[in-house]
C-alpha cells in the first residue's frame, strides 16, 4: 500500500534534484569574475535604489486568501463528484446540498468582485 | 432523522442564511448610503426567523442524523439570542459612533454572528461545536475591528484574533484528545465510551476536559482567559460591546452547560435533573475556582474605571462570575438559574449599554464624571439606567435581585462550597459601590436644571422597554420561571 | 523500507517545525514551513488517509502558505524582517514550563488507551469521505461554506478602502 506512493516519492526527488542540481551546477561550473559591478543587482543597466524588499500591497494577501477559500470548494467537490452518480439515483438531493455550498461561496465571490478587489488600478 | 426531513426543524436557520446572502447581494447592490434599507432588510429577516421560531413544533428531536438538537432549552437560547441581536440592530442607526462607517457589512456580520450563535446553543456534535465557535468568532473579530479608522478599534480587533486562535486551537488539542478517547464526535457516543474508560485514561480525560474549558472559558470571558476582553470591548464600537458582552456569553453558557453535562456526564441525559460527571471526574471544584476568580478579578477590575463603558465591560466579566457559581453544581436547579439570570442580564446589560449609548451620542461623554446632573437633564434616560444599575447589582425589588437569589440558592440547598456563596455575596457588595457610584453622580452631583434633553424617540422607546422586564419579573418572576422551567427539556439518546 | 520512510518523514517534520521556531528570520520560517506541512502530509499517507494527504498538500503547502508568505511581506520594513528579542527574563521558567508540558502530554499519549478503530484498509478513502460528507456531516459541510463566507467578507471589507 506505501509502496503505491513510491513514484510520487521519485516525482519529489526528481524535482527536488533538478532544481537543487540546476543551481549547484551553475555554482560550480560557471565561471566568475567578481568586481563591484558583477556583484550589484541587475536592474537592466540602471543602478538599484532602495531596498529590495518592498512592501507588498494587500491585494495580494486578498487574492490569496480567495484562492484558498476556492481551492477548498474544489476539494470539497472531488468528493461529491466521485459518488455523484451512485447518490443522484436516489434522487435530486444531492444535486442541492452543494448548489447550497455553491450559491454561499458564489455570492461572497460576487461581493467581492464589486468591491473591487480584483481592480489594480 | 434524515437530512431532507431535518429541513423542517432547521427553518430558522435557513432563514438566516438566507438573510446573509441577501444582505450579500444588497451590500453588493444598494448604494453605501442606502443604509435604511439593508436595516430593514435585516429586521424583517429577523422578524421572519422569529416567527418561525415561534411555530417551530415544541419536540426535542436531534436533525442532521445527530449533530443539532431541536429541543426547547436550545429554543430558550435561541430567543434570547434574537431578543439581542434584535435590539442592537434597532439601536445602529443612532449610534453615531458608527457614523461615516459601512452599515450594510455592519448588519451583516452581526447576522452571521446570529447564524453561529443558534448553531452552537444546539450542537451535538463536536465538530459543529468548533465551526458554530469559529463563526461567532470569526464575525465578532471583525464587528470589533468595525470602525476602520480608530486606532482602537484596529487594536481590539488584532488583539481579538490572536486570544481567539489561541484558545480556538487549545480547545482543538483538547477535543482531538477527546476523539482519540473516544472514536466519535457525537455528545452521546463519547460520553457511552467516557463511561467505560479504563481508570488509566481518566488523567488525559481531565486534561482534555481543562482544555476544552479553554476555548468555552474565552468565550464567557472566564477568569484566567478572559484577557482579552478590556482591550475589546473598549475598542469595539459600543453596540458591538454590548452585544458581545450579552449574545455570545449567552452562547458560551448554553454549549458549556449541554456538552459538560451530556459528553461529561454520568448518563448522558440532562432531563434527569440530577446527575454527576463521568467517573475519574470531578470538575465541579474546578469550576468553582474559576467562578471565584472571574467575580473577583471583574469585580476589582471594574472598582477603578472611570469610563462607564469600560465599567460595564469589566463588570461583566464579573456577571459571568456569577453564573458560574450556579454552573458547579450540575443539577437542573442550577441550570434553570443561569438560563433565569441570563435572560435578565439580557435586559439590564443591553438597557445599561444604551443608556451609555445615548449619552455618547447626545453630549459625547464618556467619563463618569462628566454624567453629572444627568438625572435632572434626562429624567425618563436617567431613571431607566439607575433600574439598570440597581438590577446589575442585585438589589430588590429589580429582577437582578431574583436572578442572584436562584443563582446563590443553588449553592445553598446542595449544601456545598459555602465558601463560594461566600465570595459572590462579598463581590456583589464590591460592586455596588461601582455601580451606586454612577447613580450619585447622575441624580445627586450636579445643579437641577429646567433643560429637559431628550433622544431619538427610537432610543428611548429601546430603553424603557428593556426597563418593562427588569421592573417586572423583579416582582412578578413566575411567567419567566415558568418559561425557564418548561425549557429545561433536552434532546437525549434513547440508549 | 516503510520503517525506514516513516522515521524519515518524522525527522523532517521535527526539524522543520524546529527550524520554523528558531529561525530568525520571517522568511525563512515561513520556507522551513513547507517541510513540515509536506511532512504531515507524508503522515497522512502512512495512516492510509491519501485523500487528506493531497488535501493537506494543495491547501496547506498551495495555499495557505503562499498566504503566510505575502503576510510577512505585508509587514513593515520587510527588509528588517529578523526576529531578535534581546530581553526575555521569563526564559528559564519558560523554559521549565514547556519542558513539563511536553513530558506530560508524551506520557499521556503512551499511557492513554486511545479508541482503535477498524482495522480493515479502506479501498478508496474519496468515496468514504463523499459519503460522509453528504450523509452524516452534512451540515458540518454546509455549515464550513457559511464560515468561509464570513471570513472571506471580513477580509474583504477590513482590507478595502472605505471610499470604495
Amino acid at each position: 500500500m506505501i509502496g503505491d506512493y513510491l513514484p510520487i516519492l521519485f516525482v519529489f526527488l526528481l524535482a527536488a534534484g533538478f532544481a537543487l542540481g540546476a543551481l549547484g551546477l551553475t555554482h560550480v561550473v560557471g565561471p566568475r569574475i567578481k568586481t563591484r559591478v558583477k556583484l550589484s543587482a541587475y536592474e537592466s543597466g540602471v543602478d538599484p535604489v532602495g531596498p529590495t524588499h518592498s512592501r507588498l500591497n494587500v491585494r495580494y494577501f486578498l487574492i490569496g486568501l480567495v484562492f484558498i477559500i476556492f481551492d477548498l470548494e474544489v476539494v470539497f467537490l472531488y468528493p461529491w463528484a466521485v459518488i455523484f452518480r451512485e447518490q443522484a439515483a436516489q434522487g435530486p438531493f444531492i444535486l442541492y446540498e452543494m448548489l447550497f455550498f455553491l450559491v454561499v461561496l458564489l455570492v461572497g465571490y460576487l461581493y467581492i468582485w464589486r468591491k473591487g478587489v480584483f481592480e489594480w488600478e | 432523522m434524515s437530512n431532507f426531513d431535518s429541513l423542517a426543524y432547521f427553518l430558522p436557520e435557513l432563514a438566516l442564511t438566507v438573510l446573509i446572502v441577501s444582505l450579500v447581494l444588497a451590500s453588493v447592490l444598494l448604494k453605501s448610503d442606502r443604509d435604511r434599507i439593508v436595516w430593514i432588510i435585516s429586521l424583517a429577516g429577523l422578524a421572519v426567523t422569529a416567527v418561525l421560531l415561534a411555530i417551530q413544533p415544541a419536540t426535542d428531536q436531534s436533525i442532521f442524523m445527530g449533530a443539532l438538537a431541536v429541543d426547547p432549552y436550545s429554543r430558550f437560547f435561541k430567543w434570547i439570542f434574537l431578543v439581542a441581536t434584535a435590539v442592537i440592530i434597532i439601536a445602529s442607526p443612532y449610534t453615531k459612533q458608527l457614523d461615516g462607517s459601512q452599515r450594510h457589512e455592519y448588519y451583516l456580520f452581526l447576522i452571521a454572528v446570529m447564524f453561529g450563535l443558534f448553531l452552537m446553543a444546539s450542537s451535538l456534535d463536536l465538530i459543529i461545536v468548533y465551526l458554530s465557535i469559529e463563526i461567532v468568532s470569526i464575525g465578532s473579530f471583525i464587528l470589533a475591528g468595525f470602525l476602520k479608522d480608530d486606532p482602537r478599534s484596529n487594536e481590539s480587533s488584532l488583539k481579538y484574533v490572536i486570544y481567539g486562535a489561541l484558545s480556538s486551537g487549545v480547545m482543538l488539542y483538547g477535543l482531538s484528545l477527546l476523539f482519540g478517547m473516544a472514536g466519535s464526535t457525537n455528545v452521546f457516543e463519547v460520553q457511552a465510551a467516557l463511561v467505560v474508560l479504563p481508570e488509566k485514561a481518566h488523567l488525559t480525560l481531565a486534561v482534555a476536559l481543562l482544555l476544552i474549558l479553554v476555548g468555552f472559558g474565552y468565550k464567557i470571558s472566564m477568569v484566567p482567559f478572559h484577557f482579552w476582553t478590556p482591550d475589546v470591548y473598549e475598542g469595539a464600537p459600543t453596540t458591538i460591546t454590548a452585544y458581545l458582552s450579552v449574545a455570545p456569553k449567552a452562547a458560551g453558557f448554553a454549549l458549556a452547560l449541554r456538552i459538560l453535562g451530556t459528553a461529561f456526564g454520568s448518563t448522558g441525559d440532562l432531563n434527569i435533573g440530577d446527575w454527576s460527571p463521568v467517573p475519574g471526574l470531578a470538575f465541579g471544584s474546578v469550576i468553582a475556582i474559576f467562578a471565584a476568580l472571574t467575580m473577583t478579578v471583574g469585580n476589582f477590575l471594574a472598582i477603578q474605571q472611570n469610563s462607564v463603558k469600560r465599567l460595564l465591560a469589566y463588570s461583566s466579566i464579573a456577571h459571568a462570575g456569577y453564573m458560574l457559581m450556579a454552573a458547579v453544581i450540575l443539577n437542573g436547579q442550577a441550570f434553570g438559574a443561569i438560563m433565569f439570570y441570563l435572560a435578565i442580564y439580557l435586559c439590564m446589560n443591553l438597557g445599561a449599554f444604551l443608556v451609555t449609548i445615548f449619552v455618547h451620542n447626545r453630549f459625547g461623554y464618556d467619563e463618569i464624571d462628566d454624567w453629572k446632573g444627568f438625572g435632572f437633564q434626562a429624567p425618563l434616560i436617567a431613571v431607566p439606567m439607575g433600574i439598570f444599575l440597581f438590577s446589575l447589582t442585585g438589589l430588590p425589588p429589580t429582577a437582578g435581585f431574583i436572578g442572584k437569589v436562584y443563582l446563590f440558592s443553588v449553592l445553598i440547598e446542595a449544601g456545598q462550597y459555602w465558601w463560594l456563596a461566600l465570595v459572590g455575596i462579598l463581590n456583589s457588595v464590591v460592586s455596588l459601590y461601582y455601580y451606586a457610584r454612577i447613580i450619585k453622580v447622575m441624580f445627586l452631583d450636579g445643579e437641577p436644571t429646567d433643560e429637559t434633553v431628550t433622544g431619538h424617540p427610537v432610543m428611548t422607546g429601546l430603553i424603557l422597554m428593556l426597563t418593562v422586564p427588569v421592573l417586572l419579573f423583579g416582582i412578578y418572576w413566575t411567567p419567566l420561571m415558568g418559561a425557564v422551567q418548561s425549557s429545561l427539556k433536552f434532546f437525549t439518546q434513547g440508549m | 523500507m516503510a520503517e525506514f520512510g516513516f522515521t524519515g518523514i518524522a525527522a523532517l517534520v521535527i526539524a522543520s517545525s524546529f527550524w520554523v521556531v528558531t529561525a530568525r528570520n520571517l522568511v525563512h520560517a515561513a520556507v522551513a514551513l513547507m517541510g513540515t506541512l509536506f511532512g504531515v502530509a507524508g503522515l497522512y499517507v502512512y495512516l492510509y488517509a491519501d485523500f487528506l494527504a493531497a488535501t493537506q498538500v494543495i491547501i496547506y503547502v498551495g495555499g495557505i502558505l503562499v498566504l503566510i508568505i505575502f503576510g510577512v511581506m505585508l509587514t513593515q520594513r520587510i527588509s528588517s524582517a529578523v526576529l531578535l528579542q534581546t530581553h526575555m527574563p521569563n526564559r528559564p521558567l519558560a523554559g521549565v514550563v514547556v519542558f513539563f508540558l511536553f513530558m506530560g502530554l508524551t506520557s499521556l499519549l503512551f499511557r492513554t488507551p486511545w479508541h482503535e478503530g477498524e482495522q480493515v484498509m479502506p479501498e478508496s478513502t474519496v468515496t468514504i469521505i463523499g459519503t460522509s460528507l453528504l450523509t452524516k456531516y452534512l451540515l458540518h459541510f454546509e455549515v464550513a461554506s457559511v464560515l468561509l463566507l464570513v471570513a472571506l467578507l471580513g477580509a474583504a471589507y477590513l482590507s478595502r478602502r472605505e471610499d470604495g
